[in-house]
């Protein structure tokens, strides 16, 4: 046991790895392409679903509903796709070794990465939505900002939650890379980003609605639409629950590979 | 005697071209777990374009298996060959392959070759995917005239790929171009939807495409009653076959230019 003035505290932990991750080992973070992923992803993404969308002409899926579902799906960019990055950075830089030995609190070390993007997916959010409904003309119900910005906090914690729930998986793989296209994509068709859920074939609805985003974009939906709070708590629920077991089995994940690591002395290499 | 050194350089150019292809082939069967990346996104959004089609005709099952073959060779070309400019940058080959005696472009047109072919693979397993999604015939009238003008598009990505390699030897700003730049260009060469659609202030830009003529040749000929560009199907392949060429003649220029502008700063190095 190190000494306790030689402990790191869990709050340095946090607060160091939420400094320093965004400049070593998470993905998408230089300043050009946060800017974009804010800015011009959301924008260039919503404009091509409402275009196939206006084409398509398709009663369950208006031009609304799919440039809501997308401004809140374009928040996997910054929460998945970076977040899971964070391992195999490590392990591609060599300094998943020493990462693994040090006495930090894991759930400190990990968590602390995902704050920046926690911040970077509220704005890619926000930007998303007031695309929608200045620029798509998406309907807003008066009196629902509250409810919305509540929702758009959850749906930021909630993503970058199921990132890191990703990252733990990726400790154990080669690349995330994969996982992370996977996952950055296969929302916009199981989430209801683009047309109602009810839509898909029930083992596709059901594989849905684990994802985090779906619950996400249903309590945007709702709380843009107005919809009263008996409706948005659950919603809320859903998606706080979400980003906690997402949080809940990264941890299992990162301790159950940890120890694997410490025995065979190879997970941890690139 | 005049006439040798040029041999030798047309000997190097083809053994340059053929050891990069080569290579470009091996890296991929070593690793062809980078054929997901690329195939996920299309596949994706073929599914989702199907989707939001249903009930929309038979002809719409075309859009949805046109744009994301298209998303797919797109994703192939651009991101293998750029990529593969910036991985070169990254581990530190940049350099000594851009000052051998070889001109890059050689180098980069045997990535193209393999990226191209593999996109068309890309491309037909998304044919495949949405095709069995949608559980009947597709409705393709005349299956040669497709599969060639499916070929004139693939051409037409490669060299947006090319002149884009060229500039990704310029710019560090590669990753972001391809990443955040993707959705602009399935917009502006109206990918899934017909250009036309898109205001008209815009349809100068999209013509700057070789892809946008090329799919919209395409749908002419796929889509029974298509309206796209008011000039219809002749002048569409002939716009294809045009501004395809200027940018396979632009490439050569562009490469040269930068390679004397790089080897001029001397910061090639530089990541």
């Amino acid at each position: 046991m190190p000494r306790e003035e030689n402990r790191t505290s869990f709050w340095r932990t946090l607060w160091v790895n939420a400094i320093f991750a965004p400049r070593t080992s998470l993905g998408f973070m230089r300043v050009d392409f946060v800017l974009g992923t804010v800015f011009i992803i959301p924008f260039t993404q919503m404009v091509f679903f409402a275009f196939v969308a206006g084409l398509a002409g398709n009663p369950g899926s208006s031009v609304a509903f799919v440039v809501i579902g997308n401004a809140v799906a374009t928040v996997t960019y910054s929460s998945i796709f970076s977040v899971c990055q964070t391992t195999d950075s490590e392990k591609q830089a060599g300094t998943m070794e020493h990462l693994l030995v040090s006495p930090a609190n894991r759930f400190a070390l990990y968590f602390g990465r995902g704050l920046i993007p926690i911040l970077i997916s509220l704005a890619t959010v926000t930007v998303g939505l007031s695309y929608a409904v200045f620029l798509f003309h998406a309907p807003l119900a008066p009196g629902a900002l509250v409810s919305l910005a509540i929702s758009v906090v959850l749906t930021s914690f909630a993503m970058v939650g199921f990132g890191l729930f990703l990252a733990g998986v990726a400790l154990y793989l080669r690349t995330s890379i994969i996982l992370g296209n996977i996952f950055l994509f296969l929302g916009l068709l199981l989430s209801g980003t683009n047309f109602p859920l009810a839509s898909l074939p029930l083992p596709l609805q059901w594989a849905g609605n684990l994802l985090p985003l779906t619950w996400a974009v249903t309590a945007v939906r709702a709380s843009m639409a107005g919809d009263p709070l008996g409706t948005l708590l659950p919603l809320w629920g859903l998606v706080s629950a979400s980003a906690v077991a997402s949080v809940a089995v990264a941890v299992v994940f990162w301790e159950t590979f940890e120890r694997r690591a410490l025995a065979t002395g190879t997970i941890a290499r690139f | 005697m005049r006439h040798a050194p040029h041999a030798a350089y047309s000997i190097s150019r083809s053994r340059a071209l053929l050891a990069s292809l080569r290579l470009a082939v091996l890296s991929f069967l070593a690793d062809p777990q980078w054929l997901v990346p690329s195939m996920i996104a299309p596949v994706i959004f073929g599914l989702v374009a199907y989707e939001l089609f249903l009930g929309s005709g038979p002809w719409f099952v075309i859009y949805a298996i046109l744009g994301a073959g298209m998303m797919s060779m797109w994703g192939q070309t651009l991101y293998g060959s750029g990529w593969a400019t910036g991985q070169d940058r990254e581990l530190g080959t940049l350099e000594p392959t851009l000052s051998a005696p070889t001109p890059y472009l050689y180098v980069v047109f045997g990535r193209v070759a393999w990226n191209t072919v593999s996109g068309l693979l890309g491309g037909a397993i998304v044919f495949v995917v949405v095709a069995v999604t949608y559980g009947h015939p597709l409705p393709i009238v005349d299956p040669v005239a497709f599969a060639l003008l499916f070929a004139v598009v693939i051409v037409s990505l490669a060299s947006v790929g090319i002149v884009l390699s060229a500039a990704f030897v310029y710019t560090r700003y590669a990753g972001f171009i391809q990443n955040v730049g993707e959705f602009a260009f399935y917009v502006g060469t109206g990918c899934m939807f017909p250009v036309v659609l898109l205001p008209f202030w815009t349809t100068p830009f999209a013509l700057i495409f070789p892809p946008t003529w090329a799919l919209d040749a395409l749908r002419y000929q796929a889509i029974p009653g298509y309206h796209g560009l008011p000039w219809g199907f002749a002048w569409d392949l002939l716009g294809a076959v045009v501004t395809t060429s200027a940018y396979l003649g632009a490439a050569g220029a562009v490469f040269r230019r930068v390679e004397h502008r790089v080897l001029e700063i001397g910061d090639l190095s530089d990541y």
